[in-house]
């Protein structure tokens, strides 16, 4: 009993040196992570900041904050770019994309995790074998391939392009999930009468929330920010994205430097506005994903 | 009821298999059979069976764009690692902890076009950084960082590594938020210093996730390089940032050289194929598949 108390005390002395270790390492630790966070926002800081100056105050500081406040970069960068076009375009793809992928994907889940079928595992894989394909290779013949479809330049093209490079790891996200999701909520829903179709959608979807925002929230940014196959399929000013658009503002780079910059920034506030939205389901769904 | 299973089951996965035998498999198949022709993208391609192959052995620029590849992928272990610390600071709730986890995506969140010229401008001779080494009175550091090899690889590997650690750490972040809490806290209890807790008990725990962010950013440093390289350097200065994907766009359309540009394909697509038969490993050796 003695020697248990005895023990029981070196530990809570042992405890107390701990917390105090940790303490003084704490805080080296936590500038360190701010450092890394300020260099995480640099780049919007570095957007905004030179978006809303003059070019002759860009060019005498580089760093520093403005001393000037000037809206016309972001005039200049709207119409150069030709925003409104462009972003319609851009939504027109992204929303286009997030949807038929989303569709696709969770049929395909369901089918592979929750449907019986003889070749599924088969056919799971023919799925997934895709993941590390690199897209950049198959631009030749998917340029070819939509040409002769009568395809090319229009939105189709890449919304069909974008929906199927990304399905094998959507398909593999949302399989995962609904694995995660008990068998006896499906059977319990086929005994009471509910079809194959209700207990995807009355039962299963409902509970895939945070899956089907990661979905949402990956497939957005990453069809947002995809710039080679846009490049290449949508050359007109009709079908052009916003993504390309600014990208093309490069070029007028030494004349209007704060122009760029406002192109920039009206092309990414889209997306972080859709992050802060959905950054709250992203740590439960991945977490589902990695199949944990 | 079973047979109900076996028609719908078919029924539900035919739009995903249609559209990757569509959109990837079948485009695939044109790039093998390219590869062996020599084919201007324009006129009929015409076989030349293995001749491709063997001028893509002798090209000292294949051979720098692999390498280049190869020395992307040198950053491979400080990604696995340091997102794996700093999730586990999140997870241990660090002060400020919640601002840290919604910062440290944004990287990953804007697009590699902005990402790529905001490096660019930061990198230039008469550019922020430069500006900033010789205000704080280390000017002999200045450099014309893109325009040499020597200072233009490391940079673009800088960004790369910036742009990505967000999505690791949340997948580090998903995988130790699924940890049974009891087994830090038994560490804890039994007095395990917070660097020994993670190492002794949350690593080992976290094998998988570890497997997954080390195959993903291998993939990465050779099949998803492009973007960075063409926003950033543009493969210069001269040939000296190319890698891979960069050379068969080149290839097939800045000089015509369509069927070769294939067969650069081809091999990229054996090298990672390499790469992504451990990643599909890796993500279904979860139970119950």
């Amino acid at each position: 009993m003695g020697a248990s108390t005895l023990s029981r005390r070196r530990r809570g002395a042992h405890a107390a040196v701990t917390v105090r270790r940790r303490e003084r390492w704490k805080w080296p630790v936590v500038a360190g992570m701010a450092l890394i966070s300020a260099s995480a926002l640099f780049p919007l800081y570095f957007l905004v900041s030179n978006a809303l100056r003059t070019n002759a105050d860009y060019a005498g500081a580089k760093v520093g904050l403005p001393t000037t406040f000037s809206a016309g970069a972001l005039e200049r960068a709207w119409e150069g770019a030709s925003v409104p076009t462009y972003l319609r375009n851009s939504l027109i793809i992204v929303v286009g994309t997030v949807i038929l992928s989303v569709l696709v994907a969770t049929f395909a889940a369901y089918s592979f995790s929750k449907l019986r079928w003889t070749a599924r595992g088969k056919a799971y894989l023919l799925v997934l074998v895709w993941i590390a394909v690199p897209p950049l290779i198959l631009l030749v013949p998917l340029y070819v391939q939509m040409v002769e479809l009568g395809l090319f330049d229009t939105y189709w093209s890449v919304i069909l392009i974008y929906t199927a490079v990304n399905l094998p790891f959507n398909t593999y996200l949302m399989t995962a999930y609904f694995r995660s999701l008990p068998d006896e909520l499906a059977e319990a829903a086929r005994l009471e009468g509910a079809s194959v179709h209700q207990i995807l959608s009355r039962v299963l979807l409902p509970l895939a929330r945070p899956a089907l925002a990661t979905l949402v929230i990956f497939n957005f940014l990453w069809v947002w920010n995809e710039f080679i196959f846009a490049l290449l399929l949508l050359p007109s000013d009709e079908t052009k994205t916003l993504t390309v658009g600014v990208l093309q503002l490069q070029g007028r780079f030494n004349l209007d430097p704060t122009a760029l910059m406002a192109g920039l920034l009206i092309a990414t506030l889209p997306v972080v506005g859709v992050y802060l939205v959905f950054q709250r389901y992203l740590v439960r769904a991945v977490a589902a994903g990695i199949g944990r | 009821m079973a047979n109900r299973d076996r028609l719908w089951g078919v029924v539900y996965a035919l739009p995903a298999l249609a559209l990757v035998l569509a959109f990837i498999a079948y485009p695939l198949s044109s790039v093998v059979y390219h590869a062996f022709t020599a084919w201007d993208g324009i006129n009929p391609p015409e076989w030349v069976g293995l001749e491709n192959f063997s001028t893509l052995l002798e090209d000292p620029l294949f051979r720098t764009s692999l390498r280049n590849n190869v020395l992307f992928a040198l950053s491979v272990p400080i990604q696995v690692t340091v997102p794996m610390l700093l999730a586990w600071l999140i997870y241990e709730r660090v002060p400020g902890w919640r601002f840290f986890r919604s910062t440290f995506f944004l990287p990953a969140v804007i697009s590699t076009v902005v990402v790529g010229i905001v490096a660019q401008v930061v990198f230039r001779l008469d550019g922020p950084l430069n500006a900033l080494l010789g205000s704080v009175g280390l000017g002999a550091l200045q450099s014309d960082w893109l325009g040499s090899a020597n200072t233009s690889i490391p940079a673009v590997l800088l960004v790369v590594v910036w742009a990505n650690f967000g999505y690791n750490t949340l997948i580090y972040l998903a995988g130790m938020s699924a940890l049974d809490p009891a087994l830090r806290e038994a560490a804890r209890m039994d007095g395990a210093r917070p660097l020994r807790v993670l190492f002794s008990v949350i690593a080992p725990n976290l094998k998988r996730v570890m497997e997954l962010v080390l195959v993903t950013s291998t993939v990465t440093a050779f099949a998803f390089m492009f973007a960075y390289i063409y926003v950033i350097t543009n493969g210069g200065p001269g040939f000296d940032t190319y890698v891979t994907e960069f050379m068969i766009y080149k290839q097939a359309f800045a000089l015509g050289r369509t069927g070769y540009a294939c067969a650069i394909g081809l091999v990229l697509v054996v090298i990672t194929a390499g790469i992504g038969f451990l990643q599909i490993r890796v993500l279904t050796r979860s139970p119950g598949i």
